[in-house]
C-alpha cells in the first residue's frame, strides 16, 4: 500500500470521525468533571445535527454559520433541561437525561421539518464546501500530488482537528482556573463546596450547558460530514457509545476520554472481520473494565509515570488527593 | 370507548408495573440501577417463546420457566458484575456502567442467536372476549395478563411483608452494615433481590410477548427506559410506587394514542417523568428527603 492510498477518502473519514467522537467524549467529560453523569449527549448531538441540517437545507445558510448555530441550539436546550434535571444527582440525573434523549428522538421522528423516520438526505458536505472553495480560488487539477476531492477531504480533517484542538485547549485551560477548581470541589462534595462559598447550582449548570454545547457542535459537524442524518443515529446506543469513550479511556482525565474516543473509533474498523461479535465483545469489555480497572485505561498515576515533569505532576496529584477528590 | 381504552391501558400498565417492580427491588436493596434488567426481560420472553414453541406447554408453565431462567441469569449477573464492585473505593457509578455492559452483551448475543427481526409468539391463549357493562370488551388474554401480574405483585408484597427473607431484604435496604451486624448474610440477601427482580422481569417478558404476539432482541430497550421512568415517577425503592406508576403510564399511553396519535407513545413516559420532577422531585410515593444517587 503506497502512502497515497492511506490518504483515501474512506480513511480520512474515519480520522474525521475520530475528531467528532473526541468532541463528544469532551461533552460527556465536562458535566462529569462537576459530578454530573449526563447521558443526554446523544439528544444534544441530535439537536445540533438537525439544527445545522435544517438551516443549511431549508434556509440555505453556509456551513460556517450552521455549525455554531447547531451548537448554540443544543446549549439552549441544555439550559432548558438543566433547570429541572440538575435538581437530581447520580443515577437519577442519568435516567432523566437518557429520557430527554428519547423525547428528542421521538420528536424528530414525528416532525415534518425533520422528515420523520426517513431522515434528512443531501445535507451540504464539508468536502464539497472546501472543493468549491478551492475551485473558486482557481485550483483545478492536482496540488502536491493530491487531487481535488482528496485535498478537500484533507481540509475537512484539518478543520475538524482544529475545532477539537480549540475545545481541548478550552477544557484544559478551564480545569486550571477558578471555575475548574470549583467544578472539582462540587464533584468531591457539593455541600462542602457550598460552605466554601461556591454556587454549586451555577457551577453544575455551567458544566452541563458546556457539555450540551460541545455535543451540539459535534452533531452539527457530523451532519456536514455524513450528508445524511436520521433519528435512529441518535438513539440509546449512541448515548451508551459516548459513555464508553470516557469510561474506557479514563474518566478522571481529559486525555482519557480522548484516548477512548480514538480507540473506539478505530477499533471497529480493525474488528470488521468479526463484525457480528463486535458488540458482544464491547459489552463484556465494559463489564470487565468495571471489575478490573474501574478508572479506565488512563488515570493520574499512569499519566504521572510517563510524565517528563514527574516531580511536579506527582505534587499535583498529592494536592488533589489531599483535597479529597477520590471519585 | 373511554373505558375500553382504560382496560387496554391497565393491561399494558400491568406489564410496565412488573418491569418497574424489578428495578425498584434492586434499587431498594442494592442502591444501584440495574441497566441489564431490560435485557433479562427480553431473554425471559425468548425462554417463554422456546418453551411454548418447543414443548407446547400452557402459558403458566412458560411464565414459570421464564422466571426460573431469568432468575438464574440474575444470579449470574450479581455474582459476575455486581458483587466484585462491592468494595471500598469503587465509584458509585461503576455498577451502573457494568450493568450497561452486561445489557449490551446480552442484547447482541440474542441478536446473534435469534436474528435482529422480531419472532412471532404463537397465540397460546384462546381469542375469546367477555362483555362488561354492555360496551366494554375484555379478552381472555387481557385477563390472563392482568391476573398473572396481579398475582406476582401480591406475592412479592406478601414475601416482603411476611417472610423471614422479606424481613432480611427490608433490613438490608434500610442499612446493609447494621443488617450484617444483626446476623443477616448481606451478600446472599442482595443476590436474592437480584434473582427475584430478574424473575419478575422474565415473567413480564413472556406476558409482553403474548400481548403483542412478537418477541425481538431489541424489545427490552423501550420497556427498560419506561421502567426507569416509572420508578422515578413512583418513587425509588417503593413497590407500591412502581405498580401505581406502571398503571398510570399504561393508561396515559393508551389515552395518548387514542387522542393525540400513536407516534408519540414512546415519549409519554418521559414527559410525565419531567413533569413529576418539576412538581415533586421525590416521586409520587417517594420520601421527602434529598435524593442522593
Amino acid at each position: 500500500m503506497s502512502g497515497m492510498d492511506l490518504l483515501n477518502v474512506y480513511h480520512l473519514q474515519i480520522i474525521t470521525f475520530m475528531a467528532v467522537n473526541s468532541i463528544l467524549a469532551l461533552s460527556f467529560y465536562l458535566p462529569l468533571s462537576a459530578g454530573q453523569l449526563s447521558l443526554g449527549c446523544a439528544g444534544f448531538m441530535s439537536i445540533g445535527a438537525y439544527t445545522a441540517a435544517i438551516l443549511s437545507l431549508h434556509y440555505g445558510l453556509p456551513v460556517f454559520t450552521t455549525i455554531p448555530a447547531g451548537a448554540a441550539a443544543a446549549a439552549l436546550a441544555g439550559v432548558l433541561l438543566g433547570f429541572p434535571a440538575l435538581r437530581l444527582t447520580g443515577v437519577y440525573l442519568a435516567i432523566a437525561t437518557l429520557g430527554f434523549g428519547e423525547v428528542v428522538r421521538v420528536l424528530f421522528l414525528n416532525l415534518k421539518i425533520t422528515n420523520g423516520a426517513l431522515g434528512m438526505p443531501e445535507i451540504p458536505n464539508l468536502n464539497d464546501y472546501f472543493s468549491a472553495l478551492y475551485r473558486s480560488w482557481g485550483l483545478q487539477g492536482d496540488l502536491a500530488g493530491l487531487d481535488l476531492p482528496r485535498l478537500a477531504a484533507l481540509t475537512t480533517v484539518v478543520f475538524c482537528y482544529f475545532v477539537l484542538a480549540a475545545c481541548v485547549a478550552f477544557v484544559l485551560r478551564q480545569e486550571n482556573s477558578r471555575t475548574g477548581r470549583a467544578m472539582a470541589a462540587v464533584k468531591a462534595d457539593e455541600v462542602a463546596s457550598g460552605v466554601m462559598g461556591i454556587g454549586a447550582t451555577y457551577i453544575k449548570m455551567l458544566a452541563f450547558v458546556q457539555g450540551a454545547f460541545l455535543a451540539g457542535l459535534a452533531g452539527a459537524i457530523s451532519a456536514h460530514v455524513t450528508n445524511f442524518i436520521a433519528p435512529g443515529d441518535f438513539n440509546y446506543h449512541r448515548a451508551v457509545n459516548i459513555l464508553l469513550f470516557v469510561v474506557l479511556g479514563g474518566s478522571e482525565l481529559v486525555w482519557g476520554g480522548l484516548l477512548g474516543a480514538a480507540v473506539l473509533s478505530v477499533l471497529p474498523e480493525f474488528l470488521r472481520f468479526m463484525q457480528d461479535f463486535r458488540w458482544i465483545i464491547f459489552g463484556a469489555l465494559l463489564a470487565a473494565m468495571m471489575v478490573f480497572r474501574p478508572q479506565g485505561l488512563l488515570d493520574r498515576q499512569l499519566l504521572c509515570r510517563f510524565s517528563l515533569r514527574k516531580k511536579r505532576a506527582m505534587d499535583g496529584m498529592d494536592a488533589r488527593a489531599s483535597s479529597g477528590e477520590v471519585d | 370507548m373511554f373505558w375500553q381504552q382504560v382496560i387496554n391501558g391497565l393491561t399494558a400498565g400491568a406489564t410496565y408495573a412488573l418491569v418497574a417492580a424489578g428495578y425498584t427491588l434492586v434499587f431498594g436493596v442494592l442502591e444501584i440501577i440495574n441497566m441489564a434488567h431490560a435485557e433479562i426481560f427480553m431473554i425471559g420472553a425468548f425462554i417463554g417463546l422456546l418453551l411454548v414453541t418447543g414443548t407446547g406447554c400452557p402459558v403458566w408453565a412458560a411464565v414459570a420457566g421464564a422466571m426460573a431462567g431469568a432468575g438464574l441469569l440474575g444470579w449470574a449477573l450479581e455474582r459476575l458484575a455486581l458483587r466484585p464492585l462491592r468494595k471500598q473505593g469503587v465509584s458509585h457509578l461503576a455498577p451502573l456502567i457494568s450493568t450497561i455492559g452486561v445489557s449490551i452483551f446480552l442484547m447482541s448475543l440474542a441478536m446473534k442467536i435469534f436474528g435482529p427481526q422480531s419472532v412471532r409468539f404463537p397465540a397460546s391463549v384462546e381469542p375469546r372476549f367477555f362483555n362488561l357493562f354492555g360496551t366494554v370488551n375484555i379478552s381472555l388474554l387481557q385477563i390472563v395478563i392482568l391476573g398473572i401480574s396481579l398475582a406476582l405483585v401480591v406475592a412479592l408484597k406478601v414475601l416482603l411483608a411476611r417472610t423471614r427473607l422479606g424481613k432480611a431484604l427490608r433490613a438490608v435496604a434500610e442499612n446493609p452494615e447494621a443488617a450484617g451486624l444483626m446476623g443477616v448474610n448481606v451478600n446472599s440477601v442482595m443476590a436474592a433481590a437480584v434473582v427475584m427482580a430478574s424473575a419478575l422481569g422474565g415473567a413480564a417478558g413472556v406476558l409482553v410477548g403474548l400481548q403483542f404476539n412478537a418477541v425481538s432482541p431489541t424489545m427490552g430497550i423501550a420497556y427498560g427506559l419506561k421502567g426507569l421512568a416509572i420508578i422515578i415517577v413512583g418513587g425509588m425503592g417503593s413497590v407500591a410506587g412502581a405498580v401505581a406508576g406502571g398503571l398510570l403510564l399504561g393508561a396515559a399511553e393508551v389515552l395518548a394514542i387514542a387522542y393525540i396519535g400513536s407516534s408519540y407513545r414512546d415519549a409519554v413516559a418521559f414527559i410525565i417523568l419531567i413533569a413529576v420532577l418539576l412538581i415533586k422531585p421525590s416521586g409520587i410515593f417517594g420520601k421527602l428527603e434529598g435524593r442522593k444517587g
